[in-house]
């Protein structure tokens, strides 16, 4: 009986090698791939629409001038090289030959049409904002064209490869008006073929596209809002593809021959913001003492159950800048050290058990969301329990996300924690480091919730966005990173995980950090 | 007749203003703000101003009810703020899949809601009766979320014989109809049976049964009638639950329909999409009671409809 399971294993073994094997050499074209996600796109133009459900349709329709693959590299796509003229230009030669779907060639004066629209119109595009100092594009000629910052923006060329950056078609936004935005017209891989609201958008093939053509015919995005619902979809068959998939059932379809599951770590970090500007956590040892009480890997293990990742900082290993912050040697899960340090910073245990120091109990008011964040409410509940063990009482109110937002963009900010998760949208550091730890940046400007403050820090931040040198910005980068380590005014809990599941005989798609890349032109169906 | 229609129908615009009025100071006091749920985390203070400034939401919600209402007379029912698409656009591509289903749901509630409410009357104590009386325990006390994905692992996954969601033929509309129907399914076949039993214990049923009318006729036609004018108002009363309850159904079965609409318009705290939808329900209610009401002088004579 042992041997006839060896053999089968070895049997099994070797069929997985020639599927492998085979796997590389026989790409099929054709056919149609449905996908399941939870809501609608709110439009399928970037500059209404900056969030996933519009992005993961628009990414594949609309090309920008350079990309960011799965490893997070820039890479070119309507740019094929590019020159830093000033501190504030950088010059880009354009593909040649390129079509838009209408027909209409692409060239310099659809890049500045482009953003142009986008930051001069009324109102400017919603990813305006996250463009930082990107002022616009001028034609140098027919294929090359000038990109200028208002000042010197060294995260240029990752603001210029984020998902949201597509080219449109200036002669279609002319002709289709407003109705451009259920209808884009870009020069990606796939075109749009039809959007019935809330229930599917469908893309077919782009035939005239300048690169590798895309090896599906079509591609189906149904809504289907309920999880279990979408999870059955995969099962019958009506879905090949399923985007946020049920966390519960992820083990046992990673074990099921039936299916793929596709998982890389994302680009989201999800912490409990702590305010450094109110007492009692203005106190650097309170702060570290709270980093101590909270066992990151039981939460990882009990709560998250494999669907995300340590958090290993402040930022997501793909971000460039990106840098360990080695918070497990630096605050491993210790009660007793927790204990210690409260001790130094004046608190003793009172009678209820809970901290106290001159008459006042170590009490801290909690703000927090539920599902805004995968489990955000399960690991607050958890954290509080920790906090509860070293003598830390934690008043945790949950709202709904829309009332927690408003809260933590105020100003003052009224509880002493929150929890939050933070994606550094264009993966660069800058993106999260300036806007969340200069101490100008506290809200409305910017969202150092924590009132966060330390001269150098700005000084780094300041000095890194200026820059157009990538390996001085790293090195800044670093510096900062070293700097928030010793002063943590965050406890960062995970860090997201991008999980998609397929049917197995879905091929050739590459699961991406960025959550709104969703690539699919190199997905094919093996029948 | 006439006379009554436009009245009712008249007094239904107090109503409407009311319902917008009450939608947008709701969603004036939510905690939240459209514009900076739309910018996301990461917009500036100055985006978010200049947005909020093009949208108009900087305007006292006085000047906003005088502005909204002043265009829905001339029928325009505003942009949604998140999609900037005309509401009227949205509503259009919504409602029919909400009239759809509500219909569909409506007919099997009645129709199997009465038959066995009659049924379980007629023998009371029955099998049958204790049956009905148990069946419609569970239907009142299931949630629709849990029956519509029990629903879906029977009969799309084990029995391969009905689509999992969606829409797009016949075959899409059986699971959330059934569904959706369940709950008032119950509610129709106890107040039937109820209302059904009052009435056979009236002098005129035994007067009747007296003189010798066949129990058929005198349950069909004594009976039933008499019976009717309470499981109607329920009728009505459910399709307007129906149409604005189907949320869940709509959410487990994918289908597009305004109960998801407003949700979604709910949580992006847009008003405008948010009081369109509210407008069209709160009409389609006044609507259904409209008809319920017409329909009670068909049933009975006694009640007038002069006035």
């Amino acid at each position: 009986m042992k041997q006839a399971i060896r053999l089968l294993a070895g049997l099994t073994a070797a069929l997985l090698v020639i599927g492998a094997a085979g796997e590389a050499v026989a790409q099929k074209r054709g056919g149609t791939l449905t996908i399941v996600r939870p809501t609608d796109p709110v439009s399928l133009e970037p500059n209404l629409e900056t969030t996933a459900p519009g992005a993961w349709v628009y990414f594949n329709m609309l090309e920008g001038l350079l990309t960011l693959d799965e490893k997070m590299q820039v890479k070119p796509a309507l740019a094929t090289s590019y020159e830093v003229m000033s501190p504030t230009k950088v010059r880009f030669k354009l593909r040649p030959n390129v079509k838009f779907h209408d027909g209409t060639p692409f060239n310099a004066e659809a890049v500045r049409f482009t953003y142009d629209r986008a930051l001069n119109g009324k109102p400017p595009a919603r990813w305006a904002s996250l463009a930082g100092s990107l002022a616009g594009a001028e034609v140098v000629d027919n294929l090359t064209v000038d990109i200028v910052t208002k000042e010197p923006y060294g995260p240029i060329l990752r603001t210029l490869a984020m998902y949201c950056m597509g080219i449109v078609s200036p002669t279609a936004v002319g002709k289709l008006g407003a109705d451009f935005s259920r209808a884009p017209v870009g020069t990606g891989p796939f075109k749009f073929v039809e959007w019935k609201t809330n229930t599917h958008v469908i893309v077919e093939r782009h035939n005239d596209y300048w690169g590798d053509k895309a090896l599906l015919d079509r591609v189906i995005f149904k809504v289907v809002p309920e999880e279990g619902a979408r999870m059955l979809a995969l099962q019958t068959g009506d879905a090949d593809m399923v985007l946020f998939p049920s966390p519960a059932q992820l083990p046992a379809l990673r074990k099921d021959p039936k299916y793929t599951v596709h998982e890389t770590t994302g680009i989201r970090v999800v912490f409990a913001g702590l305010h450094a500007g109110m007492p009692p956590l203005d106190d650097v040892r309170v702060r570290q003492a709270l980093l101590h009480a909270v066992d990151r890997k039981a939460i990882l293990d009990n709560i998250m159950e494999g669907s995300a990742g340590p958090a290993l900082g402040v930022l997501a290993p793909g971000v460039f800048g990106f840098k360990d912050m080695q918070l497990d040697k630096l605050y491993p899960f210790d009660r007793a050290k927790a204990k210690a340090l409260l001790g130094q910073a004046g608190w003793t245990p009172g009678p209820d058990g809970i901290m106290q120091k001159g008459g006042q109990r170590l009490s801290l008011s909690w703000l927090a969301a539920r599902g805004r964040y995968p489990k955000d409410g399960e690991i607050t509940e958890a954290i509080q329990a920790m906090f509860k063990d070293v003598g830390v009482e934690a008043k945790v109110q949950v709202l709904e996300w829309a009332a927690v937002f408003q809260q933590v963009r105020g100003n003052p900010l009224n509880p002493h924690m929150f929890t939050l998760g933070w994606v550094t949208s264009n993966a660069d550091a800058d993106y999260s480091l300036y806007a969340l730890f200069h101490s100008k940046q506290t809200p409305p400007t910017g969202w150092n919730t924590s009132r966060y403050s330390n001269p150098r820090v700005d000084t780094l931040v300041e000095q890194a966005r200026r820059s157009l040198n990538q390996t001085e910005r790293e090195k800044l980068y670093g510096e900062v990173q070293d700097i928030l380590a010793k002063e943590m005014v965050w406890i960062p809990v995970y860090t997201t995980k991008e999980i998609i599941v397929t049917r197995a005989n879905v091929k050739g798609f590459n699961i991406h950090p960025v959550e709104y890349n969703l690539a699919l032109w190199k997905t094919w169906l093996d029948k | 007749m006439l006379t009554f229609i436009v009245r009712r129908l008249l007094l239904a615009v107090p109503v409407l203003l009311g319902v917008v009025f009450v939608v947008m100071l709701t969603v004036d006091l939510l905690p939240g703000d459209a514009v900076s749920l739309m910018l996301g985390e990461h917009a500036t203070p100055q985006a978010v101003a200049a947005l909020r400034d093009h949208l108009g939401l900087d305007k006292p919600l006085a000047t906003r009810y005088v502005q909204y209402v002043g265009r829905l007379l001339t029928g325009d029912l505003g942009r949604s703020i998140q999609q900037n698409r005309p509401v009227a656009s949205e509503l259009a591509d919504a409602w029919p899949a909400t009239l759809e289903l509500t219909v569909a749901a409506l007919i099997l509630a009645a129709f199997f809601g009465v038959g066995a409410g009659v049924v379980s009357a007629v023998w009371p104590s029955s099998f049958f009766d204790t049956l009905a009386r148990l069946g419609s325990l569970f239907g009142l006390s299931l949630p629709v979320f849990w029956t519509g994905l029990v629903l879906i692992v029977i009969f799309a996954w084990w029995l391969p014989w009905l689509p999992v969601g969606g829409t797009g033929s016949p075959s899409h509309l059986v699971l959330p109809a059934v569904a959706l129907a369940l709950p008032s399914t119950a509610m129709i076949a106890r107040m039937t049976r109820s209302s059904v039993l009052e009435v056979l214990r009236e002098d005129y049923v035994r007067t009747a049964r007296a003189k010798g009318v066949r129990e058929r006729w005198v349950v069909t036609k004594h009976a039933l009638r008499n019976a009717a004018i309470p499981v109607l108002t329920l009728l009505g009363l459910q399709a307007g639950q129906l149409m604005g309850g189907a949320v869940l159904t709509e959410t487990v079965f994918a289908w597009p329909g305004l109960g998801r609409l407003m949700v979604k318009a709910i949580f992006a705290r847009d008003y405008v999409l948010l009081q369109g939808a509210v407008l069209v329900f709160s009409l389609a209610f006044v609507l259904v009671n409209l008809i319920v009401d017409l329909s009670y002088g068909a049933l009975d004579p006694r009640v007038s409809r002069q006035g």
